[in-house]
């Protein structure tokens, strides 16, 4: 599908913070019908300050829309303290063009956000759909749940083109996270449901007490949990509608919680 | 201040005032017979005025809501409301467990002007009144744990009622508590063995005594004493298909026992959350409602009365001092769980619960609490409650009474909303039962008041205390009973137009504009101080040797409890003479 973007938002970043900048009210459903002075004067938190984004942001608008789906965002500068990009976003698209700090996309629930950088923790946390595109790393907890939830990410796509850190999609219960590289420890703990498939190398640990769910380790994993029992080696399987290449191991668990999550392994 | 509610419709079930249209005069924060001309005319004609609610039943302070809040953050971040100009209150935080203010501002919002924290072990007695101090705008009175006090224990296995008398008395001082609860008596203390006790006459393992032994004695003593408040019991077996046949037993085990004749209550039980001690079965499998025969024994007999504990479906806390049963919750569900002893005193539990409209068991459990409202035929005989939060938050209450009011609603929900077990495996849709004003001012105000022995609220008669809520309810045209009116009159109940509370306007148009602190409700029993000295001075070696405090650091002082309602009570002795 090719979403022609009527009105395009440009923040180029002119005077950079060390205290993070609040993002969370500069969304496409948000500032589709506004025009440049509101926007302008659209408040975002720096620390605990109220501030506009024309304080630290040089803004162009081209184009106009009637409906947030038609609105993108472009974000160019030093965005390594701008916190919240696209958090609890419905709709439209957001690029940032940078290194992008904690909460990128977290909490979605449709849209599609592209960040052509690294992107620090917490990326994608409970999301619950659209689709967010890292080009770069991600830190820890790309994916999971805030604290204390048992209900981590539950819908929507995360696309990791670089590596993913610690905890990726601990208690996820739905929707798909690709890692093309590698991957650190704890993925996919206490998962119960959808789909992480890593290309890269994965450390120890992976699928820890998961429940339910798919992980597919394409490249290597060091160490295979106990907890985890070998069911049957498949060539050339069929997961969740995709075919993949080559001579997979299927393993189910975690045994420890009387969980019937499948693992895949390339062998 | 002086003020005058002009025209209103007034539901007063203890006055027998039912909708008559009539002005209320309040001068000093009393209800009087009439004001001067200075006084200030608020119009409220044709609107729903009751008398402030009253809850008797609900887990608002301690330390288990600080537990609680520690360890469901994803609770917290629910129902966020920031702070506005134009409200006094500040930020809302929370929806099981909101913060101290929040259910300040939430209750008073509701209209409810006096609130019982259930459940308040002597030792954490401190922190439940640090916390009350936090909450704005209520009344609370709080019920002070003895159902498994190793003291009490000792004193049932050695039958010294006496001794546990003065024991009580002392004790209710030392905790600034209101009355006596027993949370599965004698179940809760086998948990320290890792066990349950299975019904009334299952011994407990150490001091082999059974909760038949220690409700009839704590009765006995609440009889003697006169406390305002009957005994306040959690019957064993909670949650445990079958479980309805120890709750009769229970009915039954106190019914020789004269109330004391001081006292202007009924009843000498009051059997809290009974929808969750009503069920037939032997497992969730073939469970199957037992409401049938508790609400027949319910309405012969007048020596009891009881809250609901009504399921709300909604994702909940659940938080009881009964430990064991948390645990079997907890392999029920799989949930987080957390568990805590208090030493000497009694254990405690935590674990979040799912009330799904598609679960068989949450909708049996949601249609047991209402066959409870539809079948007792007296509402003087129960009183409102969800057991807040373990069947549903108390922002709840509202929703609960549009089902209450509307037989419609009840049955959409019934034949299309909710699994079939509600109708299969009870007898809700047998009742046609529709609730009016009148009863429901009676099991939110006038009934709690009334089994609570809080005799100075509850009614608008002359001389009660000026808590009223007012209503932007016309009920001479609106017809709660409608299905398309629930959500109307839920929203409306939710938001008052009025909250008056000591004569003072709290809530104006359901935005709160003036806090006050809440004030410490707690029981003080005069002429038995010499005795209690003795009992004291021989307790003592025994506690400074079980307990990790020393007795001095035990009890509340004074000054945690200000503002405070101190209600005296004289001993007079053994005035029932069988008791």
């Amino acid at each position: 599908m090719v979403v022609l973007f009527v009105k395009t938002i440009n923040l180029k970043m002119i005077k950079s913070s060390s205290i993070a900048l609040e993002f969370d009210n500069v969304l496409p459903e948000l500032l589709y019908d506004k025009s440049l002075e509101d926007v302008k004067n659209t408040i975002i938190f720096h620390g605990n300050k109220k501030e506009a984004v024309s304080d630290y942001f040089d803004v162009n608008i081209t184009g106009k829309s009637d409906i947030p789906d038609d609105c993108e965002i472009i974000i160019d500068g030093d965005l390594s303290r701008v916190k919240r990009i696209g958090y609890c976003m419905s709709s439209g698209k957001i690029v940032a063009n940078g290194d992008v700090d904690f909460h990128v996309g977290a909490c979605m629930s449709g849209g599609t956000i592209i960040v052509n950088g690294n992107a620090e923790s917490y990326a994608g946390r409970e999301m619950t759909g659209g689709v967010l595109r890292i080009k770069g790393n991600v830190k820890e907890f790309c994916g999971s749940s805030y604290a204390g939830d048992w209900r981590g990410m539950s819908g929507g796509k995360i696309i990791v083109e670089g590596n993913a850190g610690k905890q990726l999609a601990e208690y996820m219960v739905g929707g798909e996270i690709i890692v093309k590289g590698n991957c650190d420890i704890l993925a996919g703990v206490h998962m119960a449901g959808g789909l992480i498939s890593i290309d890269g190398t994965i450390n120890q640990w992976v699928g820890g007490q998961m429940k339910k769910g798919t992980i597919i380790v394409n490249g290597k994993l060091e160490e295979m949990l106990p907890t985890f029992t070998l069911q049957e080696i498949v060539h050339n399987p069929l997961i969740c509608g995709k075919y993949y290449i080559g001579k997979y191991e299927l393993y189910s668990g975690d045994n420890g919680v009387k969980g019937v999550g499948s693992l895949w392994l390339k062998k | 201040m002086e003020y005058l509610l002009k025209n209103g419709i007034v539901f007063d079930p203890k006055n027998n005032i039912d909708g008559e249209q009539m002005d209320i005069f309040i001068k000093d924060g009393k209800i009087v017979e009439n004001v001067s001309s200075d006084a200030k005319v608020l119009d409220v004609s044709g609107k729903l005025v009751m008398p402030g609610g009253v809850d008797l039943h609900s887990h608002i302070a301690g330390p288990k809501l600080s537990i609680g809040r520690l360890y469901r953050p994803e609770d917290i971040r629910r129902g966020i409301k920031p702070a506005s100009q134009e409200d006094i209150s500040g930020f809302e935080a929370g929806f099981s467990l909101p913060t101290c203010p929040t259910i300040g501002y939430r209750y008073t919002k509701m209209g409810y002007t006096t609130v019982t924290e259930a459940a308040v072990p002597p030792l954490e007695a401190k922190h439940a009144h640090e916390e009350i101090n936090s909450i704005p705008n209520l009344d609370i009175p709080t019920l002070t744990l003895f159902g498994n006090n190793w003291f009490m224990l000792k004193y049932v296995k050695e039958n010294r009622l006496d001794d546990l008398t003065y024991f009580i008395s002392k004790w209710l001082k030392l905790a600034k508590g209101y009355g006596i609860k027993i949370v599965n008596p004698c179940g809760s203390e086998a948990w320290g063995w890792g066990k349950n006790v299975d019904g009334l006459d299952d011994p407990e393992p150490h001091w082999n005594v059974t909760g038949r032994e220690v409700i009839t004695a704590l009765t006995k003593v609440n009889e003697r004493l006169g406390l305002p408040h009957s005994v306040h019991v959690h019957t064993n077996d909670l949650g445990h298909p079958g479980n309805y046949t120890t709750t009769l037993e229970t009915f039954d085990c106190i019914k020789d026992i004269k109330k004391n004749k001081n006292v202007e209550r009924n009843q000498t039980m009051h059997c809290t959350h009974v929808q969750f001690h009503s069920y037939k079965g032997t497992s969730w499998r073939d469970v199957s409602s037992g409401a049938t025969e508790l609400i027949d024994y319910i309405n012969k007999h007048n020596h009891l009365t009881c809250d609901i504990g009504q399921i709300t479906f909604d994702e909940t806390t659940t938080m009881t001092a009964d430990a064991p049963m948390e645990y079997d919750l907890f392999r029920l569900t799989g949930l987080k769980w957390a568990n805590k002893d208090i030493e000497v005193e009694t254990s405690s539990g935590l674990i979040p619960s799912i009330y799904s409209k598609h679960a068989p068991v949450s909708v049996l459990q949601w249609a047991v609490g209402l066959e409870f409202f539809m079948g007792v035929t007296d509402p003087w005989k129960i009183a409102l409650t969800t057991d807040s939060p373990n069947g549903g938050p108390f922002i709840r209450y509202p929703k609960i009474i549009s089902w209450l009011m509307s037989q419609e609603k009840l049955q959409d929900m019934l034949n299309n909303e909710v699994h079939n077990w509600a109708v299969n495996r009870t007898n809700l849709g047998t009742y046609d039962r529709e609730y009016t004003w009148n009863e429901i001012a009676t099991i939110t105000r006038a009934s709690p008041a009334k089994i609570l022995g809080l005799n100075d609220r509850g009614h608008l008669g002359m001389g009660a205390k000026a808590d009223v809520s007012v209503y932007d309810i016309d009920v001479e045209n609106f017809d709660p009973t409608l299905k398309n009116n629930s959500a109307i009159l839920e929203n409306k109940l939710l938001n008052s137009k009025y909250t008056i509370k000591d004569g003072e306007i709290l809530v104006k148009d359901a935005k709160i504009v003036k806090l006050v602190k809440s004030n410490h409700i707690w029981c003080k029993v005069n002429g038995l101080e010499k005795e209690e000295e003795i009992l004291t001075n021989r307790i003592k070696p025994e506690f400074n040797k079980y307990y990790t405090i020393k007795y001095e650091n035990y009890g509340v002082n004074e000054h945690y409890i200000k503002p405070e309602t101190c209600v005296d009570i004289e001993y007079g002795g053994v005035i029932c003479e069988n008791n």
